[in-house]
């Protein structure tokens, strides 16, 4: 080939390569792109539910819907408070087809907001979620927060909906579209628990194994919005809460002289909305001995949201002693913090895979065990798991503090034999007062982070941090990394982008073409006839003439 | 759909130079090669000046009239009418009467104005789902620009081309070139100094001017026309300021 030929197939081909390029310039010019959380899409022994879709790319329609609307090919914007459960429920249970839903869950607005707005807020959030979580919805569902932006759309929207027609591809409008990869199963899901150990004082003439005492929490949550579960109050309470006992243990053990006569071991856990599978996985890896050394087992769950009353619940009957024991110890301390903590015995159905709360787990590894909530009646499956109503706002320190007191004054007083004393162990403004601040910044962390077990892997930075803390005040730290239970399938695709478009009509760019033709042929005619003269523009549309006549 | 739109628009701005070609004797003359000679000296001159506007001016710290930076701007709009001066005079055209060099060179040079400033935005922005009025008016901007070059090549031709001027329009012609070429800094220097009607009078008291100056010239009826329509190129100009303004204060 010669030199020039060459030359110029380079160029073609570089040329080609450039049209190619051009055809796919993709700029992002929507009127606005929003952040948007999807609802939670997962299989449960094989039968999907959740939100089997994700893809949206349709016109948005909003409430109230004008009488007959077709709603299998818009999007619904609906703020939460207008949305009419049963309208919701009608649609799921008649298998109506719907484009999308977007939900917009209201954003706090700080004091304006009274204490009955809020309690409705949470009722509706709540139903809400039980109706989505535990509900096949095979298009997508998506939850944005409230803002100026939306307001604005759902008035525009308003406007062209009152005008008699919705909004289609020939009216023009709104059009909603949110582009994210098909949902893929989330492989091997990893549920990792962490403890550590505090361990106590051997004397020399002890030749057996010291006492242990666990406390446990769980860390992980459920929702119907995963990338919203930050679960403040189920059970992050639970873990700062155990976090800030570490932490003052950890003072008293520091000091041989100050060391109790038992092992204190900490164990935060995950897998705990799937009934606890985390628990029972990490107690099946610890050595029998160890198992049986474990005096009794406190566990917390929910501790962030009470002023008066916190309950203790059992599995095995109160008149046991080992449980009345405890449970004098919880009641000295609370009558002097002028609380009140109440006892309820549930029986365990070893039969039944449901496990309500966590110390069913240890109970069925005989370990005495307790959860201490606030919760006064066991929750439902998949229910109270951190959901969308579950944020900062919903919890306060205090509780926290609390709890903290609580526990913390009843276990020295158990390791230290301090019954009948008059001792405040943990007292304000001593080198062992409770720090709040510690609580408050644990607690703020903890509100912004998603933990949906099966989206936190083995080296999630989370886990690292909480691993780090705990290192901190403890010794022998481990992670205990298993794979999540078989029934459960997770589906990813948490968060997207929304981007809103102001799209116009096909009519008006059909009108458009018509207008845009008849100026070009006004254009020519008018050229025509100024430059050639009338009789050539006539000459064009007159067909030649026959040549017949001269040929004959 | 939204090709549609692109397809729309690109009628809209290219669409009138093809219909001006095939409607008039220009394409009976086979006038193409002038234009697509002017369409390469247009690319010429717009090389030269933006590489005279990126060296010689400067970023504009803040929004106040600079007279230098004016003044600046003003030569280097000169060059467009060097560009123009050129592909009519110094470039070999084949046997074709004044009345369709003109043309043919004016609808050349429009063309490639056109394309240049105004292809890339509409390929970018017109396929993307979301609808403004920009690509519209930038497409009525581009009918405009045609209108207004057409009257510049004519004005050209009537300066350069034609030996015998009458002697009373000479000044008159000459004075119509000058504004012409500085009427972007005009209108830019009044409307920051808000005098924005003000603009627009001036504007049309010029469009007048030149629609006297030629208007008793033999078969430059067509050519009076034309710069009659240059209030059409001064409509533009107005829409796409509001744009910009609309634009820039949000």
């Amino acid at each position: 080939m010669s030199p020039s030929g060459e030359l110029l197939a380079s160029i073609s081909s570089a040329l080609a390569v450039a049209f190619v390029l051009l055809a796919c310039v993709e700029l992002g010019d929507a009127a606005t792109a929003v952040g948007v959380y999807r609802l939670i899409q997962y299989d449960l022994a094989g039968a999907p539910l959740g939100s089997r879709a994700a893809v949206i790319n349709h016109h948005a329609a909003a409430l109230p819907l004008p009488a007959g609307a077709d709603l299998s090919r818009s999007a619904l914007v609906a703020p939460l408070l207008d949305l009419p459960l049963s309208f919701l429920r009608e649609y799921l249970v008649e298998k109506k087809h719907l484009g999308g839903l977007l939900i917009l869950l209201p954003t706090n607005h700080g004091d304006k907001e009274s204490a009955d707005d809020k309690g409705k807020v949470k009722g509706v959030l709540t139903e809400l979620e039980k109706l989505l979580v535990h509900e096949q919805v095979p298009y997508p569902v998506y939850f944005a927060l409230h803002d100026d932006n939306f307001d604005n759309l759902l008035a525009d929207i308003h406007k062209i909906a009152s005008s008699g027609q919705p909004a289609s591809a020939t009216t023009g409008g709104y059009k909603l579209v949110v582009s994210s990869a098909e949902p893929r199963k989330v492989s091997s899901p990893t549920i990792s628990n962490i403890q550590g150990w505090l361990p106590g004082l051997k004397g020399e003439g002890d030749s057996e194994q010291l006492p242990t005492i666990a406390i446990v929490a769980n860390y992980d949550t459920f929702g119907a919005a995963p990338a919203l579960s930050v679960g403040s109050d189920s059970n992050g309470s639970g873990v700062v809460a155990l976090l800030e006992i570490a932490r003052l243990f950890s003072r008293l053990y520091s000091n041989p002289k100050t060391r109790g006569k038992y092992n204190i071991l900490f164990g935060l856990t995950s897998g705990g909305p799937y009934n606890y599978n985390g628990t029972s996985k990490w107690l099946r890896s610890f050595d029998q001995r160890v198992r049986e050394g474990i005096d009794y087992a406190i566990c917390l769950n929910s501790v962030g949201s009470w002023s008066n009353d916190l309950w203790m619940h059992v599995s095995k009957p109160p008149e046991n002693p080992y449980i009345k024991q405890i449970f004098e110890e919880f009641s000295d301390v609370s009558k002097e913090m002028g609380v009140s903590v109440g006892i309820k015995h549930k029986k365990i159905n070893v039969s039944n895979p449901r496990v309500a709360w966590e110390h069913e787990q240890f109970s069925r590894f005989r370990v005495t065990a307790l959860t201490l909530s606030e919760m006064s009646t066991p929750p439902e499956f998949l229910e109270s798991t951190g959901g969308l109503h579950d944020t900062r706002e919903s919890t306060d320190v205090e509780s926290v503090i609390r709890t903290v007191r609580l526990v913390s004054e009843s276990l020295a007083r158990h390791i230290y034999g301090l019954k009948e004393r008059n001792i405040d162990v943990f007292a304000e403004n001593s080198s062992l007062a409770i720090n709040p601040h510690y609580v408050r910044s644990w607690l703020d962390l903890l509100s912004r982070t998603p933990r949906v077990a099966p989206f936190l892997q083995k080296n999630d930075p989370f886990i690292a941090a909480l691993k780090k803390e705990l290192s901190e005040h403890t010794t022998d730290v481990h992670v205990q990394s298993d794979a999540l239970d078989g029934m459960f399938t997770f589906y990813d695709a948490t968060k997207a982008t929304l981007n809103v478009y102001q799209v116009a009509s096909v009519t008006f760019d059909l009108l458009f073409l018509l207008v845009l033709g008849s100026y070009l042929i006004v254009l020519f005619c008018f050229l025509v006839i100024t430059t050639r003269g009338v009789d050539d523009l006539i000459n064009i549309f007159r067909r030649p003439p026959s040549r017949k006549l001269k040929g004959a | 759909m939204t090709v549609f739109h692109f397809l729309n628009c690109a009628f809209l701005t290219f669409g009138p130079h093809v219909v001006y070609y095939s409607a008039t004797p220009l394409s009976e003359y086979d006038t193409i090669g002038t234009s697509v000679k002017a369409a390469a000296v247009y690319l010429g001159t717009a090389l030269v000046k933006l590489v005279c506007l990126a060296t010689l001016l400067k970023v504009p710290e803040n929004d106040s009239f600079d007279p230098y930076q004016e003044l600046m701007k003003v030569f280097i709009g000169f060059i467009d009418v060097a560009g123009l001066y050129f592909a009519l005079t110094q470039l070999t055209h084949r046997n074709i009467s004044q009345n369709h060099k003109f043309q043919a060179v004016g609808l050349g040079w429009a063309f490639a104005d056109s394309v240049l400033h105004r292809l890339a935005p509409l390929w970018i922005g017109a396929r993307g789902l979301e609808f403004t009025w920009e690509y519209i008016f930038q497409g009525l901007e581009a009918n405009a620009n045609l209108v207004m070059t057409l009257s510049l090549a004519a004005l050209g031709s009537l300066m350069w081309l034609r030996k015998n001027k009458p002697k009373t329009l000479i000044p008159i012609i000459y004075a119509c070139a000058l504004l012409l070429a500085t009427m972007p800094s005009i209108t830019s220097s009044l409307v920051s100094l808000s005098y924005y009607s003000l603009g627009q009078t001036c504007s049309n008291m010029q469009l007048l001017e030149e629609v006297i100056g030629v208007a008793d010239t033999k078969g430059g009826w067509l050519r009076a026309l034309l710069l009659a329509c240059y209030g059409f190129h001064q409509l533009a100009a107005v829409l796409g300021l509001s744009e910009t303004d609309v634009t820039r204060h949000p």
